[in-house]
């Protein structure tokens, strides 16, 4: 009788073993190949925004860590800045108030037509950098060396090119950043940050502290 | 209490060093807490402002190791990583962040962005899935970026989107109706699960006319399948008309300076006509009414309508033209009306439709005269309106 069980317990775990097998044998031919279409390689850019604040790319919000194609048309608001990093091509420094189609391919080009507003067009080595307005080219950088154009396209004014034109209206993401670091250098913290801080913020600061406690803001679930 | 008033006022000093963008706020505020991730939180963005982003890394890193499961940190010190060019460096931290926050869109997206930018399509391509999934607001953002991606190819689009469902598939058919994309727009409108509401039909008709596909326009907007273009919609006023602005059939101009409605008195045919009233000022021309009409292109075409004047003065009679919609080009135009006054009388005219022409503009408007404005004073009515192909005898009734 013990040696008739022990004969059904081995037929049973060899069948169950092949059953596993056969499970796992299915579940491998059922996995697909590629659930996807095939995407040509092509360059993208990095939007970077001021303070992470959206602007519209194709009509549509986006913010920091966007994917920029070509083709793409970025327009900034009147407190919005932006910069787009197109990797081995360059960036684009957009101002607030401007109206820009970025365009860029794999054979070193980078173009940024502008319809309203202010930009700055840094090209790498080996890329050529072009802005234009839909009158025309207003430049191009020379590949072997790279280089920066600025230019400015107000509405009911000639188009302005050079150095600072840009820069002065505010763009890119970073845009501001230096004139308020030399402040905080000076300004209030020279006459002593902890001092009058302190003054300024006893009863709040106690009031912050249970922020301390939130380990995952997010946290793990929906 | 003390340790607490600490890292409050630690904290107050980091948002100051923020604002001001003040690295000595922000080392200070390190100094004063080390062990506060906050503080290098703070450190790490104003070095970011300031375009030190080495060093905003280094203090991205310290406080992620601090607190861990903060998905934010993990995705600041990925995105400043990205900047410095270290795409692996920047995806280990995204993992973290989708590790720790993994079934909320902002990780998913971020990853999804960065993998798209490596090259990773597949598995971008699930992590925007994933943040569309999640949060739906995301689904125009992927539409438009798997369009640029699939470079404007409608079956490649569909197949990275991956539609699921009636809402993925009208997010669709209304990006291709913004990209003029009238025939598959309407595809997917087919094969819609439930029928299209009316506010998101006319949303979509108003789509794709503003992107000029006529022809799908009215094929989205029409009701009954047997009325087929070219037609005049109610082209004997008979049906109610309205001052809301409409796709197809007549257009009131709200503000128009004449005073126009459909009148029981007069007709030729039917129960009523359109009096058009004038009391002296006309400035807006063809401001008054008009209507939209599929075409074909090169086509022969013949417009007929009935026209009666009474007391009718003017420097400028009026007239009824016809323009190109895509472009606002004169094909065509009536003779001028019948003044002072005149019974019931027909008029025709004929045009031809350009190479690219899809739809025209069947407007009121006057003559061009040398004065400008011209005043015009009196009355009108209109009726009977036709339109019909040259080469064919069959008329739209």
């Amino acid at each position: 009788m013990d040696q008739k069980r022990r004969k059904g317990l081995r037929a049973i775990a060899a069948l169950l073993l092949l059953s596993i097998a056969q499970v796992g044998l299915q579940v491998g031919l059922a996995e697909p190949a590629s659930n996807t279409a095939p995407i040509a390689p092509q360059t993208v850019g990095r939007l970077t925004t001021r303070n992470n604040q959206p602007i519209q790319v194709n009509g549509l919000s986006a913010a920091s860590g966007a994917s920029i194609l070509s083709g793409a048309v970025l327009e900034t608001g009147a407190d919005q800045s932006a910069t787009v990093n197109v990797g081995a091509l360059g960036t684009l420094d957009i101002s607030p108030n401007t109206r820009v189609t970025l365009t860029f391919d794999d054979q070193g080009n980078i173009k940024a037509l502008v319809a309203a507003g202010c930009v700055i067009l840094t090209a790498k080595t080996n890329a050529t950098g072009e802005i234009a307005t839909d009158q025309g080219s207003l430049g191009k950088t020379n590949p072997a060396t790279g280089g920066t154009l600025e230019m400015c396209n107000q509405p009911g004014a000639a188009p302005v090119v050079g150095p600072g034109v840009a820069a002065n209206a505010g763009a890119g993401a970073g845009a501001g950043a230096a004139a308020g670091a030399a402040a905080g250098g000076g300004g209030l913290f020279g006459l002593g940050v902890p001092a009058t801080i302190a003054i300024v913020s006893a009863g709040t600061a106690a009031g912050l502290t249970p922020l301390f406690f939130q380990d995952n803001p997010s946290g793990p679930n929906n | 209490m003390q340790a607490a008033a600490r890292i409050g006022f630690t904290r107050l000093l980091g948002k100051y060093a923020v604002v001001t963008n003040s690295i000595p706020a922000a080392e200070y505020a390190v100094a004063l807490a080390p062990s506060d991730p906050e503080a290098h939180r703070a450190r790490a963005r104003v070095m970011n402002r300031l375009k030190i982003p080495i060093e905003a890394r280094k203090s991205f890193e310290t406080a992620s190791s601090l607190r861990y499961r903060d998905d934010y940190l993990w995705l600041e010190l990925g995105a400043t990583r990205d900047e410095l060019g270290d795409t692996a460096g920047a995806l280990a931290a995204f993992d973290q962040a989708v590790r720790w926050a993994p079934y909320y869109a902002h990780t998913h997206w971020q990853r999804g962005n960065l993998r798209l930018r490596a090259g990773q399509y597949n598995e971008a391509l699930e992590d925007l899935r994933a943040a569309t999934a999640s949060r739906k607001s995301l689904l125009p953002n992927f539409i438009d970026l798997a369009w640029g991606l699939a470079r404007g190819d409608v079956k490649t689009a569909e197949q990275l989107i991956q539609i699921d469902g009636d809402r993925d598939r009208l997010a669709f058919a209304r990006f291709l109706a913004t990209k003029g994309k009238g025939a598959e727009c309407v595809e997917h409108v087919r094969l819609l699960g439930t029928p299209l509401s009316e506010q998101n039909r006319s949303e979509l008709v108003e789509q794709l006319i503003r992107a000029k596909a006529f022809r799908h326009a009215f094929e989205l907007w029409r009701t009954e399948n047997s009325l087929k273009p070219p037609v005049i919609l109610n082209s004997g006023f008979e049906a109610p008309i309205s001052l809301a602005q409409r796709a197809f059939g007549w257009n009131i101009f709200p503000k128009t300076e004449a005073a126009v409605a459909a009148d029981r008195a007069q007709k030729v045919s039917g129960q009523h006509s359109l009096r058009i009233k004038f009391g002296g000022e006309w400035k807006a021309i063809g401001e008054v009414i008009s209507q939209l009409i599929v075409v074909e292109p090169q086509k022969r075409y013949r417009i007929s309508f009935a026209v009666r004047t009474h007391e009718l003065v003017t420097g400028g009679p009026p007239i009824i033209a016809i323009n190109d919609a895509a472009d606002n080009k004169r094909l065509g135009q009536s003779e001028p009306f019948p003044t002072p006054t005149s019974e019931w009388q027909n008029i025709g005219f004929e045009f031809s439709t350009a190479d690219a022409t899809q739809a025209v503009v069947l407007e009121f408007t006057k003559v061009e005269a040398p004065c400008t404005p011209c005043p015009i004073y009196g009355e009108l009515w209109l009726d009977d309106f036709l339109i019909e192909h040259v080469t064919t005898t069959n008329s739209q009734r």
